[in-house]
């Protein structure tokens, strides 16, 4: 318990949580076979706006995080509607160019500081412990103290949330939606044919995206107490497109798992000091060698069912062979 | 077959991946250790990525008087590093690993501002005691009693510098250019301007420019035209040195008055005969008729192989100031006493000059002017 309550760990898994909510973002985008690399810019607008909000206008997180994540998925209605139209490689190319264009924007405004970036965020943490102490547990719940209480609400707030973004992906997938996304991906031509609207399950698949990015955005600012344009630029648009290309694309868990990793690694491997991005750049670069679809495709998933599903049959048949 | 053998790799490498992970997680000791009887203290430096020589020369610092210290045998240090390469998660995942697995009694770092504006509130939340060896910039020691710095900010630096250059070069009027996407720059060119404003110079023109340019003849062009006394540049040394060949080359012979990215050895280097006239104000002066800096100087040498720049001969002397509140702290293991001491650090004698800790926790210390001079840096008088 001790171990688990320990702050390094529990600020590790909330950067689990918000880079996984991030893989979703990259997983919503990509169910439509859309390569979009703005992720980081969506980001980046949910991050400023929600935190300018809690900063300067006072306003409390459960208002200003959805904000950011409207105000991102706004600005996907304007780089989307020219933007969807492209395919493959050039939407890519246009969205990363989107997410330099803002970043640059933010440098250059003043109400974002510029280039020195907004410090002095509100914690989630703190704000969490607060509300603990108003409550009368300042001194704590049994053998929690009162920050270690801040921590744990806030690790419990983003797993519901991400549990929750994870049903409505899986829900999605079953639905009339998602059956429409995937007969994009697999053929845009054949979609549109069969009386797929695809402009607009496109332009659906990309504001849903963007929106869950600037939620992870917004979550992001009021974790890490300061926000520079320097934490939105094409590095972090890659690392988000690793958490899908790592983890596999083609199932909601791929880019779960991918960011699971991605995040977990760099400090798993800090015992090794110098090589710490060596080993790291070799891992990925042994994954794609032998895992090119990333590391869960459909068919691992079929595989592990049938197989444990032949192993319950099999266990049955014992089973009821022994009654007999 | 084939499927067969991937899905084997596939799982090996899971397997691989996942012990790793699991080895790199392992093992807690609680309550600050003193097994050895050193003082534990963390380092959190850039040490990869494309800032990292800037990492390394702290790196190099640090050890360089940690051995001393420890040879002395007054008392002992240990250092713990960890990487932050340049990125503010980074940075927060390492101050949490050094507070609360390896129970450091002190921090020293990070490299950057953005870091330490992320992690600074964290730490001072925990009470652990933080100083900054390399940040310059305004507002670091605001965010809490634990946060100190030895580095010069540069709203003291700049406007030394200033002020001797306008008595020496009887400046009156001059242009501006600094790097917009730059924190450092940015920050620079505020004070800059605030210092003109007082010093009663006039600011004939401001040009921008973004780091990683390596054209500015249109504004240094329009900047010949206006006729200045001198320009004040605020950036990294990769531009400035490039901007001071260009002006040279356009017949702007003028003194250029730098911000701290001047502060380099590489701006000389790169920018050859070019950079005479350059000025900046810099705590650490390697040719200074001081024995302190030349047995720095020698015993750097000896050991790295490399001349010191700046950046080491601050973190050598912000752990020299650390071991003095130490030994005064007498303890190894508490925190808060270890900043009482700090904050009362004064009249340190180190190869950065002469120094204490203002009341916010800045350093009050003597800054020396320098000017480039047949490609040396030499003291502006």
């Amino acid at each position: 318990m001790e171990f688990l309550l320990n702050p390094y760990y529990l600020q590790m898994a909330m950067f689990i949580i918000i880079n996984a909510i991030l893989g979703l973002s990259m997983y919503l985008t990509m169910s439509t076979g859309q390569l979009s690399l703005g992720a980081a810019g969506f980001m980046s607008i949910g991050a400023y706006v929600s935190a300018l909000l809690t900063m300067k206008a006072g306003l409390p997180l459960y208002l200003a995080v959805p904000i950011g994540g409207a105000a991102a998925c706004l600005l996907a209605a304007v780089i989307g509607l020219p933007t969807t139209r492209l395919r493959g490689i050039y939407l890519a190319i246009a969205t990363l160019g989107f997410g330099e264009v803002v970043r640059v924007v933010i440098l250059n405004l003043k109400v974002t500081n510029g280039a020195l970036g907004l410090s002095g965020i509100p914690s989630m943490s703190i704000m969490m412990s607060k509300a603990f102490i108003a409550m009368g547990l300042g001194d704590g719940l049994g053998p929690l103290s009162v920050r270690q209480l801040g921590n744990l609400s806030v690790i419990v707030i983003l797993a519901l949330l991400l549990v929750g973004l994870i049903l409505f992906s899986v829900r999605l997938n079953n639905s009339r939606l998602g059956r429409a996304f995937a007969a994009i991906k697999a053929d845009e031509y054949a979609a549109e044919v069969s009386g797929i609207d695809t402009r607009y399950y496109k332009l659906l698949a990309f504001f849903m995206g963007a929106f869950v990015a600037g939620i992870a955005g917004g979550l992001a600012a009021h974790i890490t107490f300061f926000i520079g344009p320097k934490d939105f630029a094409y590095h972090r648009a890659v690392e988000i497109l690793l958490f899908a290309v790592l983890g596999g694309s083609d199932t909601v868990w791929g880019p779960l798992v991918g960011s699971f990793i991605l995040t977990l690694l760099p400090e798993a491997l800090r015992f090794a000091t110098e090589y710490r991005s060596m080993i790291y750049g070799a891992i990925l670069v042994l994954m794609m060698a032998f895992r090119p679809q990333g590391l869960i495709s459909e068919e691992t998933i079929r595989y592990w069912r049938t197989k444990l599903l032949a192993k319950k049959a099999v266990q049955q048949e014992e089973i009821s062979g022994g009654t007999n | 077959m084939k499927q067969g053998m991937m899905k084997k790799l596939t799982a090996g490498l899971m397997a691989v991946s996942m012990a790793v992970m699991i080895g790199g997680c392992g093992g807690t000791d609680k309550a600050p250790a003193k097994s050895s009887g050193a003082a534990k203290m963390g380092v959190i430096s850039y040490l990869t990525g494309a800032g990292a020589a800037y990492g390394e020369s702290i790196r190099q610092g640090l050890e360089l008087a940690r051995d001393e210290i420890n040879a002395k045998g007054k008392v002992k240090i240990e250092l713990v590093f960890e990487d932050s390469k340049g990125e503010k998660n980074e940075a927060i995942n390492a101050a949490n690993k050094l507070i609360h697995k390896d129970n450091v009694l002190a921090i020293m770092g990070p490299t950057l501002s953005s870091e330490m504006f992320a992690i600074g509130p964290m730490v001072n939340q925990e009470g652990v005691p933080i100083m900054g060896t390399s940040l310059t910039v305004e507002g670091i020691t605001e965010i809490g009693d634990y946060v100190f710095r030895n580095s010069l900010p540069e709203s003291a630096a700049i406007p030394q510098s200033i002020k001797r250059a306008k008595a020496k070069y009887n400046l009156k009027k001059v242009a501006i250019m600094y790097s917009d996407n730059n924190d450092l720059a940015v920050s620079g060119y505020k004070t800059i301007q605030q210092t003109l404003k007082e010093e009663g110079i006039e600011v004939l023109g401001v040009e921008t420019f973004a780091d990683k340019n390596t054209d500015f003849s249109a504004q240094l062009t329009k900047i010949a035209t206006l006729k200045p006394d001198a320009v004040m540049v605020a950036g990294l040394y990769q531009e400035a040195a490039l901007i001071l060949k260009k002006a040279r080359e356009l017949g702007i012979n003028v003194p250029v008055v730098g911000n701290n990215g001047f502060n380099s050895p590489q701006l000389i280097k790169s920018a050859g005969a070019a950079a005479d006239g350059a000025v900046v104000a810099s705590p650490w002066f390697p040719g200074k008729d001081d024995p302190k800096v030349k047995k720095f100087i020698a015993d750097y040498k000896a050991k790295y192989n490399k001349e010191p720049d700046q950046f080491a001969a601050q973190a050598y002397d912000a752990l020299q100031i650390m071991a003095i509140a130490l030994e005064k702290s007498g303890s190894n293991t508490d925190r808060k006493k270890l900043r009482e001491q700090l904050a009362a650090v004064k009249d340190y004698d180190g190869v950065t000059g002469k120094f204490a800790f203002d009341a916010k926790r800045n350093p009050a210390m003597d800054v020396n002017v320098l000017v480039v001079k047949d490609g040396k840096f030499t003291e502006l008088k």
